[in-house]
């Protein structure tokens, strides 16, 4: 009974394979059998082992710091900008603003002021500007001054330089001049079509909620923001972790590496610009001129910000809107911090 | 699609409630300050995600009442990635930074004190006193105020690269974990700890260089060393709990 039943699997098992193999079992079904069975959990000792080495914990540790840090102002810049498209008409931006765009733009750096909050609350916020008509190149100049130069970072800045006030004017001013600057830049050289056409904001329509058009931009601009910030967290987390600081201080005696170095220092660790002052102050081996080139540069172009952008405005324009930033910001502050430092 | 948003935003404010609220995990990642800030934007993104179940919940029942569809926008690609911190937080929170971070950052500029800044010391001994009032009193006290004098201190081990000894070391934050900096004192005398544990030292100051410049060793020998719990906030440079 037993026999005459194994042939007959035999047969039916050997009868597809020798007529149709194409459908039957891989050649090596066995090696991926094997494969299957003990890969996973290999890969999963692997990582599980990997997860707890010093080094990927202290990258995990960063990179969770860097959202966690984050998350309450890109909040706040989500639900303001959600609040700008449902509840603020187009036409008061209009009035506010001067009509010709090259006055618009310094008045719009000036209004930076009155963001309370770090970098990543101005993106959304100066793409739910855009949306409702304002002039791209005030929008960006607002976008730049708005986390160096609000009441929060430079009383941050006051503190961490004790007695030296300067330190804190020329904050204020290398980032305004900056801001101008690119917004001028913009209207001379800017091109629309380097922006992602952004549908989304159409501000508010009419027949629809407007408590339910809040939340609705208030969600998808924190799932797309929040999603590039753990972007630019892990970047910054790789750098923060793979380059010692010992490393940085060797190059603190020439004047001009030491301004480009604290520029690229400030780009790749992304520190949050309420906190970079702290940061600026305690790199004491560098001259002053490069500190404050930190603290210029940070605010308006670091690797989180740049993925913010990215996202928001596209790729095109992050690109070329960042690295002409830094060099302007470079710019600025060894001219205002050659003056007043 | 709606049922990821709503998946993303609820584990999101989930792990954020759960480090802020209900742990004291947050002290790993940012300062004490942050904790308000950080239970409101978990409560925000909690009810962002249950408004969203409620307002698809509406939208079901009209449907089914009126017979037409409604826009459903997507989720953006990129916001998947918010599962990575969600999860973290909630499930598997990384711990504070430690030795491998403070052996590898420049050491915190200790703040300059005024000439006659240094108060006297009190005659308690041993006397408690933190790495950063010790390391001041050492390389800028003229008087010498610390010569001979028994002090406790606490923090965790990081082993010394090459040579004697090992360091007692504290990480300080200005803002958030990213920008941790270190403050060491080099202990002698005694066979180091685990790396990473929590130790109280008792000793006297480790003679090197002239003391109340900058050219004296922070360094201390020590007489006794034992083990102590982890404090909560482990990123601030304070006394040594009394025992």
């Amino acid at each position: 009974m037993r026999a005459i039943e194994d042939t007959g699997i035999r047969e039916r098992e050997a009868d597809p394979a020798d007529e149709e193999p194409a459908r039957g079992l891989p050649r090596y079904w066995l090696w991926l059998l094997v494969g299957a069975a003990v890969l996973p959990g290999t890969v999963l000792v692997l990582v599980g082992r990997a997860l707890d080495e010093p080094a990927v914990q202290a990258w995990r540790t960063v990179c969770l710091a860097v959202v966690v840090q984050a998350m309450p102002f890109l909040l706040l810049g989500t639900a303001l900008s959600g609040a700008i498209n449902a509840f603020v008409p187009a036409h008061v931006f209009n009035r506010l603003l001067p009509k010709r765009p090259a006055l618009a733009v310094p008045v719009a750096g000036a209004a930076g002021v009155v963001l309370p909050g770090c970098e990543c609350a101005s993106v959304p916020v100066a793409n739910s500007l855009i949306g409702r008509g304002v002039t791209p190149a005030a929008a960006f100049a607002f976008l730049l001054s708005a986390p160096a130069v609000n009441p929060i970072v430079l009383t941050a800045t006051a503190i961490a330089f004790p007695g030296s006030p300067e330190m804190v004017l020329a904050r204020l001013l290398a980032s305004l001049v900056t801001a101008a600057v690119m917004g001028w830049l913009w209207l001379w050289l800017g091109r629309a079509e380097w922006l992602k056409p952004a549908v989304r904001h159409a501000g508010h329509r009419p027949g629809h909620s407007r408590w339910t058009e809040f939340r609705q931009g208030f969600q998808h601009d924190f799932l797309h923001a929040g999603g590039f910030l753990v972007v630019g967290a892990m970047a910054a987390a790789t750098f923060n972790v793979a380059v010692p600081r010992s490393v940085v201080d060797a190059f603190a005696d020439s004047p001009w590496l030491s301004v480009l170095l604290l520029a690229v220092l400030a780009i790749v660790l992304a520190v949050c610009s309420e906190a970079d002052a702290f940061v600026a102050a305690s790199l004491s081996g560098f001259s002053p001129v490069a500190r404050l080139t930190f603290m210029v540069v940070g605010p308006m172009v670091d690797l989180k910000l740049f993925a913010l952008q990215a996202g928001t405005f596209g790729r095109a324009f992050a690109v070329r809107f960042s690295t002409a930033t830094a060099v302007v910001a470079v710019v600025c502050s060894v001219l205002v911090g050659g003056v007043l430092l | 699609m709606r049922f990821v948003r709503v998946g993303l935003l609820v584990l999101s404010g989930l792990g954020l409630l759960r480090v802020s609220l209900f742990t004291d995990a947050y002290l790993r990642y940012v300062k004490e300050g942050m904790r308000p800030l950080l239970i409101a934007s978990g409560v925000l993104v909690l009810a962002l995600g249950v408004a969203e179940v409620v307002s698809w919940r509406r939208e079901h029942a009209e449907e089914h009442a009126e017979g037409h569809g409604h826009d459903h926008s997507g989720v953006p690609r990129v916001a998947w990635l918010l599962l990575l911190p969600a999860l973290s937080l909630l499930f598997y929170a990384p711990p504070a930074l430690g030795s491998y971070t403070a052996s590898r950052g420049a050491p915190k500029a200790v703040a300059v004190v005024e000439e006659d800044g240094f108060e006297p010391l009190p005659a308690t001994s041993p006397l408690p006193i933190t790495l950063t009032d010790f390391t001041q009193r050492v390389q800028q006290d003229t008087g010498r105020a610390i010569e001979g004098r028994t002090v406790r201190m606490t923090g965790f081990v990081t082993p010394v690269g090459e040579g004697d000894g090992w360091y007692l070391t504290r990480l300080m934050l200005s803002c958030c974990a990213a920008d941790a900096q270190s403050v060491k004192v080099r202990v002698y005398g005694v066979a180091a700890p685990p790396a990473d544990s929590w130790v109280t030292v008792t000793g006297v100051w480790h003679e090197g260089g002239t003391l109340g410049t900058s050219s004296a060793a922070v360094a201390l020998d020590a007489r006794g060393v034992e083990r102590v719990e982890r404090p909560v906030n482990g990123y601030t440079d304070a006394l040594p709990l009394p025992s």
